[in-house]
C-alpha cells in the first residue's frame, strides 16, 4: 500500500524499533527480577536451608514485593553529595548494561513472509567491537556513585572496583580477540555460525585457556563473589553504593543483574555455540535455537551463583595479582597459539 | 537526508557546548565528565563519516581507559578548589580573542578554497564486500606495517615510563608470594618433640569447686 | 547534505576552544592536559573528514597513531604529575618551573 513519505520513511521504522526494544527490555527485567529469587533460592539450599518462601506460592513472588519495597523507600540524598553527578552515577551505570543487549542475536537469521528477519535490535558488523566499547563505559557509574557520595567507604569501594574492572576488562578484551582471530569476523552472528556442527566445533574446545579466562574476567567484571571486594559487605558495608537507597541503589542492583546476564550469553554465544544444539541429530533439533542459547545462558548464571555460594572473597591484592600476573600472559600466550594455528593446516579446526 | 543533517547538528552542538564546559567547569571532576561527553559524541560523528572501527575505538581507548586514568589521578590528588579559580578571569579576554581569530581564519581559508560534497565509497569505508574494519587492519598490516610496530613500541615506553616513575619501594611491605607458599612442606614447619611428663596425670575435681567458680 | 565544510569548521570551533583552554587554565595542569585532549579531538575529526572525502584510509590510519600516541602522552603526563604533586604539593602550571635546574 502507499503510504506517506514520512510515515513510511520515518515514523514505520521508529515504532518497529521501539517495539523490538520493549520485547527485549521488558522480559530481560522480568529475568533480572526472577534472577534474583532463584539466586537467593538455590544459595538456600547449597546451604541447607530454603530460601524465601513466604510471599506467593513457595516464594515466587518474592521480586514483587523486592520492587514494590525498593519504589516506595525515600531515596537518600547526603548533603555534601554532588547533586549532579550523584543522580547520574546510576544511569552511567544502568544504561550500558541495556545498551549492550542491542547486538546481541537471539537467533539465526529466519526466512520469513517479510524477508529475511534476524533476531537482532541492531545488526551491526563490528558487534564484539561495540560490546568492548560499551562495557568499558559501565566503570564510571561505579566510579562516579562512590565519588559522588562524599562518604570514606564510598571512595574505597569505588576506587577498588574501578581498578578492578579496568584490570579484567583487558583480560577479557584479549580473550575476545582470541575468539575474532579464530572466527575472522567482529559479528557475532557469524562467530555463532562459525561454531555450527556439533559440540566439537564449539569454541570452547580449542580456545579452552580464553574461555575459562573470559568467564572468570566476567565474574570480575560484574564485581560478583568470589571478586566483590568493592561491596564486601563485611568489610566496607556496601562499598560504593552505600549512599544510595530506593530507586537509585534498584538501578545499581538491575545494573548489576542485568551485567551478569550479559556475560553468561555472551559466554554462550562465543564459546559454546550460541543456538546450536550439541548434536545435529534428529532430537535434539526439535528444540529451536534460542532455547538452547536460554539453556546454555542458564547453565553460566547457575555457575555465577554457584560461586557465590561456595568460594570465600578474594583480598584485594589477590585480585590484581589474578588479574594481571595471571590472566593477561595466559591470554597472550594462547592468542599466539591461535596466530600461529592459523597459518598452518591446523586452522581447518576453527574454520 | 535531513535526518543525517540534523543527527550531525545534534552531535556538533553537543560536543561544542560540552568542550566548553571542560574549559569553564569549576570542580575538575565535572570537567572529566564533560570531556566523556565529548568524546562520545565525537565518535557519533566519526560513525556519521564512516569510520566505524575508530569509533568505538575512540571509544574504547579514551573513554575507558585514559578518561578513567584522569580520573583517578584527580580523586587521588588533594586539589585547593580556592586557589584554582585565581587569574582565571585575568586571560579570559585574550583567550576568547585569540580563539575567536583562529576560527574566523580557519574558516575564512575554508571558504575560500572551497569544499565540495561529500564522496564516500567503498574505497575507504568499505561496501558490502569488506567491512571499514578489514580493509583498516589490511592496510595497517601492509603499507604502515613499520609505524604500526613503532607505536606499539612508543606504548611499551609509556608503560614503563609511567609505572617506573610513579613506583615507590615502602620498606615495611609484607608481600605474599602464593608460588612459595604452595610449595612449603610439612618436614620444614612442624617437628614432633618427645619430652617426659612432668608432675602427676590430670585428675579431674568434683562438682562443687568447678560450678561455682565459673560465674562472673 | 553533510558536506567536508561542515566538519572542517567543527574541527577548528574545537581546536579554538582547545587552544581557549590551554590559556584560562593556569592553576591547574590536569585541565590543561584534557584541554589537550580536545584539541588532538579535533585534530581526528579533520583527518577522518578527509578520509572520508578522498576514499582513502591514509586518514583513518593517522587517526589510530594519534589515538596511540594521545594515550600515551597522557599516561606519561599525569605520571610525571603524580610525582610532581608529591613534591610540592600543588598543581600550579606556574609552579611547574621549580623542574628545571
Amino acid at each position: 500500500m502507499d503510504l506517506p513519505v514520512w510515515i513510511a520513511d520515518y515514523a514505520l521504522p521508529v515504532a518497529w524499533i521501539t517495539v523490538q526494544i520493549v520485547a527485549l527490555v521488558a522480559p530481560l527485567m522480568l529475568a533480572v527480577a526472577y534472577l534474583t529469587v532463584v539466586e537467593r533460592k538455590l544459595i538456600g539450599y547449597m546451604q541447607l536451608r530454603v530460601g524465601p518462601n513466604r510471599v506467593g506460592p513457595r516464594g515466587w513472588l518474592q521480586p514483587i514485593a523486592d520492587g514494590l519495597k525498593l519504589l516506595l523507600k525515600e531515596s537518600i540524598f547526603p548533603t555534601q553529595a554532588n547533586k549532579g553527578v550523584y543522580i547520574v552515577a546510576p544511569l552511567l551505570s544502568i544504561g550500558p548494561a541495556l545498551l549492550a543487549w542491542a547486538v546481541i542475536p537471539f537467533g539465526p537469521t529466519y526466512q520469513t513472509p517479510f524477508g529475511e528477519v534476524t533476531p537482532v535490535i541492531a545488526e551491526v558488523d563490528v558487534s564484539l567491537l561495540f560490546l568492548l566499547a560499551v562495557t568499558s563505559f559501565g566503570i564510571y557509574g561505579v566510579i562516579m556513585a562512590g565519588w559522588a557520595a562524599n562518604s570514606k567507604y564510598a571512595i574505597i569501594g569505588s576506587m577498588r572496583a574501578g581498578a578492578q574492572m579496568i584490570s579484567y576488562e583487558i583480560a577479557m578484551g584479549f580473550a575476545l580477540i582470541g575468539v575474532i582471530m579464530a572466527a575472522n569476523t567482529l559479528n557475532i552472528g557469524e562467530i555463532v555460525v562459525a561454531q555450527s556442527g556439533g559440540f566439537w566445533h564449539w569454541y570452547f574446545l580449542p580456545l579452552l585457556p580464553l574461555f575459562v579466562v573470559f568467564f572468570i574476567s566476567g565474574v570480575a567484571e560484574t564485581n560478583r563473589l568470589p571478586f566483590d571486594v568493592s561491596e564486601g559487605e563485611s568489610e566496607i558495608v556496601a562499598g560504593f553504593h552505600v549512599e544510595y537507597a530506593g530507586m537509585t541503589f534498584a538501578l545499581f542492583f538491575l545494573a548489576e543483574y542485568a551485567n551478569m546476564i550479559l556475560v553468561s550469553i555472551l559466554t554462550a554465544l562465543l564459546f559454546l555455540g550460541g543456538w546450536h544444539p550439541p548434536l545435529p541429530v534428529a532430537p535434539f533439533t526439535w528444540i529451536p535455537g534460542p532455547v538452547w542459547l536460554l539453556l546454555k545462558t542458564a547453565l553460566f548464571l547457575f555457575f555465577f551463583l554457584w560461586f557465590r555460594a561456595t568460594f570465600p572473597r578474594f583480598r584485594y591484592d589477590q585480585i590484581m595479582r589474578l588479574g594481571w600476573k595471571v590472566f593477561i600472559p595466559v591470554t597472550l600466550v594462547w592468542i599466539t597459539v591461535i596466530g600461529v594455528a592459523n597459518l598452518t593446516p591446523l586452522r581447518a579446526v576453527f574454520h | 537526508m535531513a535526518v543525517t543533517q540534523a543527527i550531525f547538528y545534534l552531535f556538533a552542538t553537543v560536543l561544542v557546548v560540552a568542550a566548553l564546559m571542560v574549559i569553564t567547569a569549576r570542580n575538575p571532576v565535572h570537567s572529566v565528565l564533560f570531556l566523556v561527553l565529548s568524546f562520545v559524541n565525537g565518535a557519533g560523528l566519526f560513525l556519521l563519516a564512516g569510520a566505524e572501527f575508530l569509533a568505538f575505538t575512540l571509544i574504547l581507548v579514551y573513554v575507558g581507559a585514559v578518561m578513567v586514568l584522569f580520573l583517578f589521578v584527580l580523586m587521588m590528588l588533594d586539589i585547593n578548589l580556592q586557589r584554582m579559580r585565581e587569574g582565571f578571569l585575568n586571560y579570559l579576554p585574550l583567550g576568547a580573542v585569540i580563539a575567536f581569530v583562529l576560527v574566523v581564519e580557519m574558516g575564512a581559508m575554508l571558504a575560500a578554497g572551497g569544499s565540495g560534497a561529500v564522496v564516500g565509497g567503498d574505497g575507504a569505508l568499505g561496501g558490502t564486500e569488506a567491512g571499514n574494519t578489514t580493509l583498516l587492519g589490511r592496510v595497517l598490516y601492509d603499507t604502515y606495517l613499520l609505524p604500526f610496530e613503532v607505536a606499539a613500541l612508543v606504548l611499551l615506553v609509556a608503560l614503563v615510563a609511567a609505572i617506573a616513575l610513579t613506583l615507590r619501594h615502602r620498606p615495611d611491605v609484607k608481600k605474599q608470594d602464593p608460588g612459595q607458599q604452595v610449595r612449603v612442606r610439612r618436614e620444614d614447619r612442624v617437628r614432633l618433640v618427645d619430652m617426659p611428663t612432668e608432675g602427676a596425670p590430670y585428675a579431674p575435681d568434683t562438682g562443687a569447686t568447678g560450678s561455682k567458680g565459673g560465674e562472673g | 547534505m553533510i558536506s567536508l565544510g561542515h566538519y572542517l569548521v567543527l574541527g577548528a570551533i574545537l581546536f579554538a576552544i582547545g587552544v581557549m583552554g590551554i590559556f584560562l587554565n593556569r592553576k591547574n595542569v590536569i585541565t590543561l592536559l584534557m584541554a589537550i585532549e580536545l584539541i588532538l579531538l579535533a585534530v581526528n575529526l579533520n583527518f577522518v573528514a578527509f578520509s572520508q572525502h578522498l576514499d582513502s584510509l591514509a586518514g583513518q590510519v593517522f587517526v589510530f597513531f594519534i589515538l596511540t600516541v594521545a594515550a600515551a602522552e597522557a599516561a606519561v603526563g599525569l605520571a610525571i604529575l603524580v610525582l610532581f604533586f608529591r613534591n610540592r604539593r600543588s598543581i600550579d602550571v606556574d609552579d611547574i618551573n621549580y623542574l628545571k635546574g
